[in-house]
């Protein structure tokens, strides 16, 4: 897609493909089912446009940013949860209230760090994969990545700059599937980090944010 | 990437919001790739016949639906049971044909674009929900009816309600059978 105007503007187009979300939208809920497909056609789709699995690591990680800073706010209103008061109470929010709201499952948190600021999200069951099996020309993909990104995004929203990876992957063989999450620092102004931003406008939508592909 | 045959009947029910994104960044992606809408509305209905052609097996075990008779109950299967099972919406059902094979589906909300701002000047005429009728295409083709799906109205595109119209093809059985009474 071309993009028009130059920088500066770029801030504050409106990425039209990055629907807004409206967090007075009922509650509507859907099987996983049609997601886990499409979420399999977009990396297919990845696949196909970069050569190696790392690249489509990276790509899919910055979508999964893009989406998390949007999804944050819905995740807000939803869940009308409050402000966390430490690292403890965020990994609960986030296992037990967001994975349930948005993959409908409750991973366990685990291995946490001596200095409370590094955990483990274990996810006996990943409904992204539930229809995949990783081709031997791609076994250092990280099929699921976008949740890294989704989980990056919008802790930074939230004035969390965190680390999130995955270390375990039934998809590779292992027995379970470990995102292990951790606390960098905390973000002090409402901006997040990275070239192109906007503030938060007005609590009720959601920022649009440059998706650079 | 090939999918394995085990299917988990656990009904992990989900909220919209992280579909219709990843959604989104898919169709983004799509028109990274492709100058042309025409050759992204053709991909995403591709990409949406391969995930109808397995989204089939899902919902006729979940719903345990019983063949349907006719045009007209495959038609409200699609609108009441799947639809509402896959999106979380009903779409209206009309039939728009006196052969009583054209039906067209009307979403006064397509829960894909609810909140998806005007398409660009550039890319007027993408069909962004394409991947539905693809869909719809493949799990169709899956129970042996062969139909053609588009979108005929689009909300994204100005009109006031998004329909999908669904013609049910007739088989060549069919109507060789008509020619020879």
């Amino acid at each position: 897609m071309s993009r028009q105007g130059g920088r500066g503007t770029e801030s504050k187009k409106m990425y039209w493909y990055l629907p807004f979300i409206s967090p007075s939208a009922s509650l509507q809920l859907m099987n996983s089912e049609l997601f886990t497909l499409t979420y399999g056609a977009l990396v297919t789709q990845l696949c196909k446009d970069y050569e190696n699995d790392d690249d489509v690591n990276k790509q899919l990680d910055k979508m999964g940013y893009n989406i998390g800073v949007r999804l944050i706010e819905d995740f807000l209103a939803r869940s009308n949860v409050g402000r966390c008061h430490d690292f403890r109470e965020t990994a609960d929010v986030i296992a037990k209230i967001a994975f349930k709201m948005y993959l409908g499952i409750t991973p366990s948190i685990t291995n946490w760090s001596p200095g409370g600021d590094e955990f483990s999200l274990i996810l006996e069951n990943n409904p992204l994969v539930d229809f995949v099996e990783l081709p031997d020309n791609h076994s250092t993909l990280i099929y699921s990545n976008l949740l890294c990104g989704v989980l990056r995004g919008a802790l930074e929203m939230v004035q969390m700059a965190v680390d999130v990876k995955f270390v375990q992957d039934t998809l590779k063989g292992d027995s379970v599937t470990e995102i292990r999450m951790k606390f960098i620092r905390r973000i002090e102004d409402n901006l997040p980090a990275g070239e192109e931003c906007c503030p938060f406008p007005f609590p009720w939508r959601l920022p649009m944010l440059s998706f650079q592909l | 990437m090939s999918r394995s045959p085990g299917r988990k009947q656990e009904n992990h029910k989900i909220s919209r919001e992280l579909f219709v994104l990843t959604y989104g960044a898919l169709v983004a992606q799509l028109c990274k790739d492709y100058e042309k809408d025409e050759d992204v509305n053709a991909c995403l209905d591709r990409m949406g016949y391969s995930i109808g052609i397995r989204l089939i097996d899902d919902f006729l075990a979940r719903s345990a639906v019983k063949k349907c008779r006719s045009y007209s109950e495959t038609a409200d299967m699609i609108a009441q049971v799947a639809f509402k099972m896959y999106l979380g919406v009903t779409p209206s059902v009309s039939c728009s044909s006196a052969t009583g094979n054209e039906f067209s589906l009307i979403l006064d909300k397509n829960p894909l674009v609810d909140f998806v701002e005007e398409l660009p000047a550039e890319r007027a005429s993408l069909c962004y929900c394409n991947l539905l009728c693809g869909v719809i295409r493949g799990a169709l083709e899956m129970v042996h009816l062969a139909a053609e799906v588009s979108f005929l109205q689009d909300r994204l595109k100005g009109d006031a309600v998004t329909e999908i119209g669904i013609t049910f093809l007739r088989k060549p059985e069919d109507r060789k059978h008509r020619r020879n009474k």
